[in-house]
C-alpha cells in the first residue's frame, strides 16, 4: 500500500480547509453554550451569511465589504435569535430549527429573484477573499506549504481563537458571560444583567456562524450554492460539546474533524468503499460524542469517590 | 376580506383548469420530477430546458417538481406530477423504488424513466431511458488520455452507482485507448449537490498527479472545476456543454441530449412511448457527443486531435470499437 500517496501535505492541507468553517461556526457556538443556549441555529446562519457575502461581492466588487455585510446579517439574525430565546423565552431548539429551515428557504428564495438562477449561482464578478502568502515560509518544508496560500479568514479563525480564549477567561465581561449561563442569580445579585450577556453571546454567535459561511462562499469556492453550509453547523455543535466549549480544545476537535474528512476522501485511492469513507465524519462525531460521555462518568465516579 | 381572497382563488383555480383543458385535446401535459434540484447546469437543467422547448413550441401545460435528493420525496414528487400530468418524467437513477409505485398507483399516466431501465417487465406506463454515457465517455477519455502530461488522469463521481459507473468505465477505457499505460484514478463525493466536497476531491485527485479531471458529479462538479482553476490543471464537464462556465479550465464535455430526450418522445409519443421497453439513447442517434464550447472560447483541444475524436466516435457507431459498460 502506498501510504505516502495517503499520508502527505496534501492531506494536512485538506484537513485545515475542511476545519476553517468548523472553527468558526463552533467560535460562534461555544459562546452561547456558555451563556446555557444550545444554539443549533448555526447552519441557518451560516448559510444566510454565505449568501450575503455573495450577495455583496458580487455587486459591491469587495471582499471586505461583503465580510462587513455578512458581519451585519450575522448579527441581525443574532439579535432575532436572541429576542425570541431570551425576551420571550422560547424554546432554543425549535427556535434553532427554526431558523435553519427560514434560512435555507429564504436563500433559496432570494438566489431565484435576485439572481433569476436555480441551485448555484457563480459569476467572475464575485470577488473572493484574498489569498495569503510569505515567501520565506515557502522554504520550510511541511509547514511552508501548510501555513502559506490560504484564504484570510484561515488565520482570522486562529486568531480568533486565541482572542475568544482570553475574552471568556481573562476579562471581566467573559467572566460575565460564564456566570449568566452557570449562575445567572449571582451576576444579578452584583449587578450585571444575564440577559444581555445572552444576547451578546447570541450575537457574537451569529457574527461568527456568518463569517464562516462567508469563508465557505468566498473562501472555499467562489460561488454561492443552495444549502451550501451542509450540516456542518451541526458539527460546530458537536465540536463546541467535545471541546467543552473552550476555544482552543473546540479548534482541536474541528481540526479533528477535519481530518478524519480529509483522510476518507484519500483512503478511497487504496480502494476503501466511497459510501464508507463518506460516514468516516460522522461516526468520527459520533465517536467523540461516547469518548465525552465515557470521561464525564469516570469524572463523576472519581468525585462522588473523593466524597 | 377573506371572502374576496377566497373567491380569487376560486377563479384562478377554475381558469388554471380551463387552461389545462384547452390543451388536453392535442398537447399531452409533461412533468419533470428531477431527483436532485435545477441549477446543476448539467444533467437536470438539461432535461428541465427540454421542458421549456415543449412549452414555448407547443404550449405544453408543463410543471417541474425538485426532490433536492431528499428520499421521502421521490415517491411524493412523482405523485404529484402524476395527478397534474399525463406525461411524467422521472429524472435520475435514484428513483429505483419510488417509480414502480408511483406507476401502480397512477396507471393512467405514463411514466418515462431516465437514466436508468426498470428491471423486470409488467409495466404497462412505464419506459425507461437510458444513454450510451460510456460511448461520449470514452471519446473525453481519449482526449484527457492524448492531453495528459503527468500520465494520470482522474475523475469525479457523485456517488458510487451503476450509472455513474459508466461513465468512468468508458472514461478509463477512452484514456487507455490513447495511451495505454495512463493510469486514472477516481473519488466519489457526497452526492449531486454538494460542490465543496467536489473541490475536495479533485484537489485529492490534482494532489495525487492527475493534471485532467472529469467531472460527473452534477453541481457538485462546479467544484472540480473551482479545483481545476486554483491548480491550474484542466477539467472536463458533463451532460451540458459545460465548457461556457469557464472556458479556461474546461477543454470539453461529454454530453448527454436529455432534454432532446425528453422533447423527442413527447414530440413521437405513439412511436417512442412502448410500455416495458428501454431506449437506449446513444451516439448513433445523436444523444450523445462531445462539445467544446464556440470558437470565441479558448481551445485546448487541437484541430487534428477533433478530427481523432470524429474518427472514434465514427468506429464506435459503426461497432468498429466496443466501448465496455457498467450497466447490464
Amino acid at each position: 500500500m502506498n501510504w505516502e500517496s495517503i499520508f502527505n501535505v496534501g492531506l494536512l492541507q485538506n484537513t485545515l480547509r475542511t476545519a476553517t468553517p468548523v472553527i468558526l461556526a463552533g467560535l460562534g457556538c461555544l459562546m452561547t453554550e456558555h451563556v446555557g443556549i444550545m444554539n443549533i441555529g448555526i447552519d441557518g446562519m451560516m448559510i444566510v451569511g454565505a449568501f450575503v457575502a455573495v450577495l455583496a461581492s458580487y455587486f459591491l466588487g469587495s471582499w471586505l465589504l461583503a465580510l462587513v455585510f455578512a458581519l451585519l446579517s450575522g448579527v441581525l439574525l443574532g439579535l432575532f435569535y436572541g429576542l425570541f430565546v431570551v425576551k420571550f423565552k422560547s424554546d432554543e431548539f425549535i427556535i434553532g430549527v427554526a431558523l435553519n429551515i427560514f434560512a435555507g428557504a429564504l436563500t433559496v428564495f432570494l438566489l431565484r429573484t435576485i439572481f433569476n438562477v436555480k441551485g448555484a449561482f457563480s459569476d467572475p464578478a464575485i470577488v473572493p477573499l484574498p489569498k495569503l502568502s510569505a515567501d520565506w515560509l515557502e522554504s520550510i518544508p511541511l509547514i511552508g506549504p501548510l501555513l502559506n496560500n490560504n484564504t484570510l479568514l484561515v488565520y482570522v479563525s486562529w486568531v480568533m481563537v486565541l482572542v475568544c480564549w482570553l475574552f471568556i477567561y481573562r476579562t471581566p465581561a467573559g467572566f460575565w458571560l460564564r456566570a449568566a449561563g452557570e449562575h445567572p442569580q449571582s451576576l444579578r445579585a452584583a449587578g450585571k444583567s444575564p440577559e444581555k450577556m445572552k444576547y451578546l453571546a447570541s450575537v457574537l454567535c451569529g457574527a461568527f456562524s456568518a463569517l464562516a459561511g462567508a469563508h465557505l462562499s468566498l473562501g472555499y469556492l467562489t460561488m454561492f450554492s443552495e444549502n451550501m453550509s451542509n450540516s456542518k453547523g451541526y458539527v460546530a455543535v458537536a465540536c463546541v460539546i467535545f471541546g467543552r466549549a473552550n476555544p482552543p480544545l473546540v479548534f482541536l476537535a474541528a481540526l479533528l474533524f477535519g481530518f478524519i474528512d480529509a483522510l476518507g476522501t484519500r483512503l478511497q485511492s487504496v480502494g476503501v468503499d466511497p459510501t464508507l469513507t463518506k460516514i468516516f465524519p460522522y461516526v468520527g462525531t459520533v465517536l467523540m460524542m461516547v469518548l465525552l460521555a465515557i470521561r464525564e462518568r469516570a469524572k463523576k465516579k472519581a468525585a462522588q469517590a473523593a466524597k | 376580506m377573506k371572502k374576496i381572497v377566497a373567491l380569487l382563488l376560486c377563479i384562478s383555480m377554475c381558469l388554471s383548469m380551463l387552461c389545462v383543458s384547452a390543451f388536453a385535446e392535442d398537447v399531452p401535459s409533461v412533468a419533470i420530477v428531477v431527483a436532485g434540484g435545477l441549477g446543476d447546469r448539467s444533467f437536470y437543467d438539461s432535461a428541465n430546458e427540454g421542458l421549456e422547448e415543449l412549452a414555448s413550441k407547443y404550449g405544453a401545460v408543463t410543471k417541474v417538481i425538485e426532490c433536492k435528493e431528499n428520499g421521502s420525496m421521490y415517491l411524493t414528487g412523482l405523485a404529484d406530477a402524476a395527478e397534474a400530468c399525463d406525461i411524467v418524467f422521472a429524472v435520475g437513477w435514484q428513483f429505483v423504488q419510488a417509480l414502480p409505485e408511483a406507476a401502480e398507483g397512477y396507471p393512467d399516466t405514463k411514466f418515462v424513466w431516465i437514466d436508468n431501465a426498470l428491471e423486470g417487465d409488467g409495466m404497462a406506463n412505464v419506459m425507461s431511458v437510458v444513454y450510451a454515457q460510456n460511448q461520449g465517455s470514452f471519446l473525453v477519455g481519449y482526449i484527457a488520455g492524448k492531453l495528459s502530461k503527468t500520465g494520470v488522469v482522474g475523475a469525479v463521481g457523485g456517488q458510487d452507482s451503476a450509472t455513474i459507473n459508466d461513465f468512468m468505465v468508458g472514461y478509463e477505457a477512452g484514456a487507455k485507448y490513447a495511451n495505454p499505460d495512463i493510469k486514472v484514478d477516481t473519488r466519489y463525493a457526497n452526492g449531486f449537490e454538494d460542490p465543496a466536497s467536489g473541490k475536495e476531491c479533485a484537489l485529492a485527485l490534482y494532489d495525487a498527479g492527475c493534471d485532467i479531471v472529469f467531472a460527473v458529479a452534477g453541481k457538485t462538479g462546479e467544484g472540480v472545476f473551482e479545483a481545476a482553476k486554483d491548480t491550474g490543471n484542466y477539467a472536463i464537464g458533463v451532460d451540458s456543454d459545460q465548457k461556457y462556465i469557464n472556458p479556461d479550465v474546461i477543454i470539453c464535455s461529454m454530453v448527454k441530449e436529455v432534454g432532446k430526450s425528453v422533447v423527442d418522445i413527447v414530440e413521437n409519443l405513439d412511436e417512442r412511448f412502448q410500455p416495458a421497453t428501454i431506449w437506449t439513447a446513444d451516439m448513433a442517434t445523436g444523444y450523445i457527443d462531445v462539445g467544446y464550447g464556440d470558437d470565441t472560447m479558448t481551445q485546448q483541444v487541437s484541430d487534428e486531435l477533433k478530427a481523432e475524436v470524429k474518427a472514434l466516435q465514427e468506429k464506435i457507431i459503426s461497432g468498429e470499437i466496443t466501448v465496455p459498460t457498467a450497466l447490464n
